[in-house]
């Protein structure tokens, strides 16, 4: 096991800069999700921390210990991929034993180390067969075993689930996430997907365009988010941004509708200034007029999703999702008031980029 | 109304997509075909569409086969998941495509294109060749060119599969606005639980080449027809606890493996062997451990999902999903009890449902 730190590290491809200069810690155990969109350097930097991608610039540790020129193989990391590649004319025992015999590992101690692991991952029942036979699911779980058995110093895994359904999906992340439990390994996860990255992890590293956006609790990255980036990818369904202006301690203005402010938000608009950017959640907007922070509306279309519902309601120009308790409906049209949270109500600087993200929605 | 009757189809061989399939798609519907990869979903599009034909079986329209009419006599609009989009064209040429063909007039193309291209969302891309696109961007373009022509069935193969989260969101919206006006016959495939259940007026839940079942929402959401549709219908989905029925005050009783009662047995359960009672994670009341009538179990991981929590609870040899609020503070190891909602519970034998006792 061990502690990872990153200081100013900097991956360069060409005159192309993928990583510009970041800085983290994961912690001996801790389980980190690297989350961000494509070609925001999350899988550049988990290459680099496995020696897979030179370091361009600044250093990665391991327990104090500079890696940069180390080879892959002398970090003791172990990486899962999206593909597994398993050896077809061997069996799953052989699969899993593999690493362990490259090691030059006893029998006895092989045969205790793989058929342990193939418990823990409901394995045992398939050690006698080759991959041929397995489905995705139980093929992708003999090589996280396979990855497993060796106990690495640091477990890295890239976009392992992606392409499974939502059923196997949430196996595997049970999975994972009690393989970290009981073998308390560091782990690195790199998604895309901010269910799994908020799921898996004990802190979320979001990236954008290169650098850290946020790294914090899941808790932390959904109700607190550093930014309207972090806001916009984070949460499912995504964020409501709405422009606002006119902004003082009397309140601002909404899409024609003027809203009095928390003290709290009274001290984030003095820092802001006037004009910004407000984001809700689906699920801290209501219908009706029960909170004193409202929005008035006009129904545009309701899914109903069965365990909920989701209405959306235009808003001035702005087409709003709230998420409800299964039942209710507006119909296309209809005159709507929604209730706000305040507690809820996040308010950031006009971002230009999230702006040109949300024209481009 | 269109119809696949006793379709049969194979590739090669081998490869067998499609078994004795059986389905209607109403006049004005807007049809969700739902299944993993592999499924046969985009096979039963391209038999609609008349690009390949049924091994076996007939594709009817309005009771009249059309096994053997050309695809350009149908009348079909397909969006495809590759794109397919001409590569010389503008955006706003190849949404024009259609409607030249069909010799529309160049005023009401425009018209028609302008129209199309804001309800999706790309007016500012018009000029723009499919090469200077985002994956997004060029997807939409394949939907609006598929829905920019009146068509008697529009066929979409995971239209909007390739959108990041936040576009997919809202277009998912768009799309179902936009069907509601159009009145029209859509069949749409989607590898997502919620988008099928928020598009579809009805679903059909296809698995290997079968159709496990077709329903809307609601039916196959509250009346699974067996553990298939019931563990992919739902997110999360639904969790199961392996039963068996035994002897008991007031009735034969539900018992897990390891002998807990998780209430009366309906009666078509009797002498079944491989029993299953599906419970989903909203059905589920986290109470003390040792509460009478509550499922013993003990916490094997917690997920924060932002917005609730997602407790995997093992009880017995059985994992079940809990959804809790996002500040449930409860740790991996702990002991907790599982209240079921009897009203709520699904008995499967032999992965088939069991009809419930009329109370």
């Amino acid at each position: 096991m061990a502690r990872i730190t990153a200081r100013r590290l900097i991956k360069r491809y060409g005159a192309f800069q993928a990583v510009h200069g970041i800085d983290f810690d994961v912690a001996d155990g801790e389980f980190v999700a690297i989350l961000g969109p494509s070609g925001c350097g999350k899988s550049s930097t988990m290459r680099m921390i496995a020696g897979l991608e030179s370091i361009s610039d600044g250093q990665i540790l391991f327990d104090g210990i500079p890696v940069n020129a180390v080879r892959a193989r002398d970090r003791n990391v172990a990486m899962s991929f999206e593909n597994y590649a398993l050896y077809a004319p061997i069996t799953v025992y052989e699969n899993i034993a593999f690493p362990l015999r490259s090691a030059g590992k006893d029998a006895a101690s092989i045969d205790r180390a793989v058929r342990s692991v193939a418990e823990k991952m409901e394995l045992t029942a398939l050690l006698g067969l080759k991959p041929g036979a397995l489905s995705s699911g139980q093929a992708q779980r003999v090589g996280l075993a396979r990855a497993l058995v060796r106990k690495p110093a640091v477990f890295l895994m890239d976009e392992p689930i992606s392409h499974l359904d939502t059923r196997q999906r949430y196996r595997m992340r049970r999975f994972i996430k009690s393989i970290h439990q009981e073998f308390g390994h560091t782990m690195i996860y790199v998604t895309h997907d901010q269910e799994e990255a908020l799921a898996l992890a004990d802190r979320v590293m979001v990236m954008s365009d290169g650098m850290i956006q946020q790294m914090a609790t899941p808790q932390e990255v959904y109700s607190r988010p550093s930014n309207a980036f972090v806001a916009g990818f984070v949460g499912e369904p995504p964020i409501n941004f709405l422009d606002y202006a006119d902004a003082d301690d009397s309140g601002l203005t909404i899409e024609g509708n003027r809203v009095a402010l928390t003290e709290q938000l009274k001290a984030r608009v003095r820092l802001i200034g006037p004009r910004g950017l407000a984001a809700i959640r689906p699920h801290f907007l209501r219908l009706g007029a029960e909170s004193p922070v409202r929005l008035q509306g006009r129904g545009f279309i309701t899914e109903e999703l069965q365990d909920h519902n989701e209405i959306f309601v235009d808003v001035g120009s702005v087409r709003v999702a709230i998420v409800t308790p299964p039942g209710l409906r507006v119909a296309r049209g209809e005159a709507v008031t929604i209730s706000v949270d305040p507690e809820h109500l996040l308010l950031f600087p006009a971002d230009v980029k999230v702006k040109e993200h949300a024209d481009e929605l | 109304m269109y119809s696949l009757v006793d379709v049969h189809k194979r590739y090669g061989l081998r490869t067998v997509a499609l078994r004795k399939l059986n389905l209607d798609i109403r006049p004005g519907e807007f049809f969700v075909l739902y299944g993993p990869a592999g499924a046969g979903k985009s096979t039963i599009l391209n038999l609609l569409a008349g690009l390949t034909r049924p091994t076996s079986g007939d594709v009817r329209r309005d009771g009249a086969s059309i096994t053997h009419l050309p695809p350009e006599r149908r009348n079909a609009a397909m969006a495809f998941e590759n794109y397919a989009l001409y590569s010389h064209l503008t955006v706003a040429e190849n949404l024009a495509f259609p409607l030249r063909a069909a010799g529309v007039r160049p005023a009401e193309i425009e018209v028609r294109v302008k129209s199309v291209a804001g309800v999706l969302g790309i007016p500012h891309v018009l000029d723009r060749r499919p090469g200077f696109l985002s994956g997004g961007q060029r997807q939409r373009v394949a939907l609006g060119r598929a829905i920019i022509r009146p068509a008697d069935i529009y066929l979409l193969d995971e239209p909007i599969g390739h959108l990041d989260a936040k576009l997919r969101h809202r277009m998912r919206a768009e799309l179902k606005a936009l069907a509601v006006d159009m009145k029209a016959t859509i069949v749409f495939t989607t590898t997502s639980s919620k988008e099928a259940l928020a598009l579809g007026d009805r679903i059909g839940i296809l698995n290997a080449g079968r159709l496990e079942q077709a329903g809307t929402a609601a039916e196959l959401y509250d009346r699974p027809a067996n553990t298939f549709v019931a563990s992919f219908v739902g997110d999360p989905p639904m969790s199961f606890l392996n039963v068996s029925v035994r002897p008991a005050e007031g009735g034969p009783a539900l018992v897990t493996g390891d002998g807990q009662s998780i209430g009366k047995a309906p009666s078509g359960a009797l002498g079944r062997g491989g029993l299953k009672a599906g419970v989903r994670s909203t059905a589920l009341t986290l109470v003390d451990p040792g509460t009478p009538g509550a499922l013993a179990g003990q916490v094997e991981v917690v997920e924060h999902l932002g917005h609730s929590s997602i407790a995997v609870v093992l009880s017995g040899t059985d994992h079940i999903q809990v959804l809790l609020p996002a500040d449930a503070r409860l740790r991996p190891g702990e002991r907790v009890g599982l209240r079921v909602d009897p009203t709520r519970l699904h008995i499967f034998a032999d992965e088939t449902a069991l009809a419930t006792d009329a109370a």
